[in-house]
């Protein structure tokens, strides 16, 4: 891929569905549930087995398996506490763990300095120099970039920072200064960007400019990225693949769209006779009626039914349907749906 | 090693845009000068005292530079010892602080490499300062005051070449404990929570250390600090002082001097040591 096409801020299209799976993509993710046994084949940027980490007498991270196929998006999920940023840590060797193991493209996360590089960790907290000016962090950061493939021109320019680049880092707003942060990780050609809460502090624009870099980056260099953050409907936007980190266990992980159909497709529906409908959709086998909002809405649940077919089956019975919507199954409801089920 | 090269790169594109390695670099030196200037100017006081009351100090002490420069070199090494102490135990814990060391061990420096670049840094801004302190001690103590051997009546009590030699040896002396210093500085960096832990820790060690010297009478020899130049000064330069002014003909004991020259660098290394094994555990 040639620099020009990684799009800037102003020519950013907003990615609003999930990324397509192409044909080269890997589909090796999730180690967790017994659906991944065909990953174990497939290339992997991260491989996470058993680790087990405790501060003095707690445990944060128990048993944990977790696994980043080459150029997949893995979404981490999780409540606050549930060791997000503690399996970050050790993922990229900034603190040490009780037993298990962690791979990364090969190596030990002690040894990420002999890959030159090809693994970049964005914090929560930007780690920039706050006496150093914009342009000045990214020359220090293309000091580090053992083979840099933009200039720091291009890459103010990619993250729409280029008119703060004189300004001292400690002056910039907390959005800035994570572009600043994200910008120095695209000076060179990393195989891995791990980013823990990318989205924190950044504008509606911003979060846009940020996924559509992160799928661009994924889909034309084959980059693989592991995002942790709370902001689920964004992770939902990007990731190809999301696991749920709860009380230092991975609950659950797959590609997203087998995360979804696990959740029940829910259609709300508006119509003159409530207690008739209600009725009629309790008598059919398929429909279930969840319950009739404060706003006369009935929600339903359907079981190998369509829409068309509860729509015709309402009609048939005398009753005017003036709505009908598919609720489509969100990263939220799942998320809550497994934190409830594992409380 | 490791990305060492890279590392100490890195580490200078920083250093030669911050104000701390400038003020590491400047402060010693503009300490001396400034000493400089107040002395003159109260002796100037002191000699139109003398002149309307018709008596007549002690031309022979107070007119010659060689006291003065080396007054000036043992100022400005006093400062130079506890900025280096508060800058090495600063450089690490900030970095951790800001983030900013995890750039540089995830992308291209290991551990260990890291904190020998810190090591070698510091060096380097110390020897800077170092080269600048004597420069300025020289030139300003050769302005106000007359470089000349020490003669009392006629006699040469004390030659150039003796002074210029006494000099040298004290200034050694002075200076071997200064690896020990920035080692000891970031020892404390590496273990502290965060930077200003770091520096309050280094230097209120620092300072006790120079309070309990005395009270530490011959174990004290085994202590780097002891043979540094500091506010409670028992270094060699010291007595160098009193020397080349002809207050002194004590020189040197030959088991301090002996203590002198082989304490210092095996203790940095032990610090070192002890650095590069805790920088391997610890969380950044």
């Amino acid at each position: 891929m040639s620099k020009q096409d990684i799009p800037t801020m102003e020519s950013n299209p907003i990615p609003d569905t999930a990324p397509d799976k192409g044909p080269n993509k890997t589909a090796a993710n999730s180690s967790h549930s017994a659906s991944s046994a065909s990953s174990a084949t497939a290339e992997l940027a991260l491989s996470i087995s058993g680790l087990h980490k405790q501060y003095v007498n707690f445990p944060v991270l128990k048993d944990l398996n977790l696994e980043v196929g080459s150029q997949s998006i893995l979404g981490l999920v999780g409540l606050n506490g549930s060791g997000k940023t503690t399996t970050i840590e050790c993922i990229l060797g900034m603190q040490g763990f009780n037993s298990g193991s962690i791979s990364v493209l090969g190596h030990h996360p002690s040894k990420l300095h002999e890959l030159s590089g090809k693994v970049v960790g964005i914090f929560d907290t930007p780690s920039l120099h706050p006496n150093l000016s914009v342009r000045q962090s990214l020359q220090h950061a293309r000091l580090l970039c053992a083979e840099p493939v933009r200039s720091c021109q291009e890459v103010e320019q990619m993250l729409g920072i280029s008119r703060f680049s004189k300004f001292k880092i400690r002056h910039l707003s907390l959005g800035n200064r994570r572009k600043a942060s994200i910008a120095q990780a695209l000076l060179g050609n990393p195989e891995l960007i791990i980013l823990d809460e990318p989205f924190n502090g950044l504008d509606a624009e911003g979060v846009d400019d940020v996924l559509a870099l992160i799928k661009t980056l994924n889909q034309e260099q084959g980059t693989a990225f592991l995002l942790s953050s709370h902001q689920l409907p964004y992770l939902e936007k990007v990731c190809t693949h999301i696991a749920i980190l709860h009380e230092g266990k991975i609950a659950i992980s797959d590609k997203v769209e087998s995360l979804f159909s696990l959740e029940k497709q829910e259609v709300l529906v508006e119509c003159d006779q409530h207690e008739l409908a209600s009725s009629v959709i309790d008598a059919n086998r398929h429909t279930h009626l969840i319950k009739v909002d404060d706003n006369k809405f009935l929600h339903i649940e359907l079981s190998q039914f369509t829409t068309a077919q509860l729509n015709r089956l309402l009609v048939e019975n005398n009753i005017a349907v003036s709505h009908l919507s598919l609720q489509r199954a969100s990263l939220d409801s799942l998320f809550r749906h497994i934190s409830s089920e594992h409380h | 090693m490791n990305g060492f090269l890279t590392g100490l790169r890195a580490e200078l594109y920083v250093s030669l845009r911050s104000f701390s390695s400038k003020l590491i670099i400047l402060a010693p030196s503009l300490l001396v000068m400034a000493q400089y200037i107040i002395t003159k100017l109260g002796q100037s006081g002191q000699q139109a005292r003398d002149g309307l009351l018709g008596s007549s100090g002690d031309s022979m002490a107070s007119n010659n530079a060689y006291g003065y420069y080396v007054d000036g070199l043992s100022t400005g090494l006093s400062m130079l010892g506890l900025i280096l102490v508060a800058y090495a135990a600063h450089s690490f814990a900030y970095d951790r602080d800001t983030g900013l060391i995890r750039h540089l061990i995830i992308r291209r420096i290991s551990r260990r490499a890291l904190l020998l670049v810190k090591l070698c840094h510091i060096h380097l801004l110390a020897l800077v300062s170092l080269l600048m302190l004597m420069l300025v001690a020289r030139l300003g103590s050769g302005l106000f005051w007359e470089f000349s051997a020490v003669v009392e009546d006629g006699f040469e009590l004390i030659s150039v070449d003796e002074i210029r030699s006494e000099i040298f040896l004290g200034l050694k002396l002075a200076l071997l404990p200064l690896p020990a210093v920035i080692a000891f500085g970031l020892f404390i960096s590496v273990i502290a929570k965060t930077a200003t832990q770091a520096i309050t820790t280094a230097l209120g060690i620092s300072l006790a250390m120079d309070v309990f010297k005395s009270s530490l009478g011959d174990f004290a020899h085994y202590l780097f600090a002891s043979f540094q130049s500091s506010l409670l000064d028992q270094s060699y330069l010291q007595e160098v002082s009193r020397i080349v002014r002809g207050y002194s003909d004590v020189l040197i004991d030959e088991r301090v001097l002996q203590l002198n020259l082989w304490i210092p660098l095996p203790e940095m290394v032990l610090l070192v040591l002890a650095t590069l094994f805790l920088v391997q555990r610890k969380k950044l």
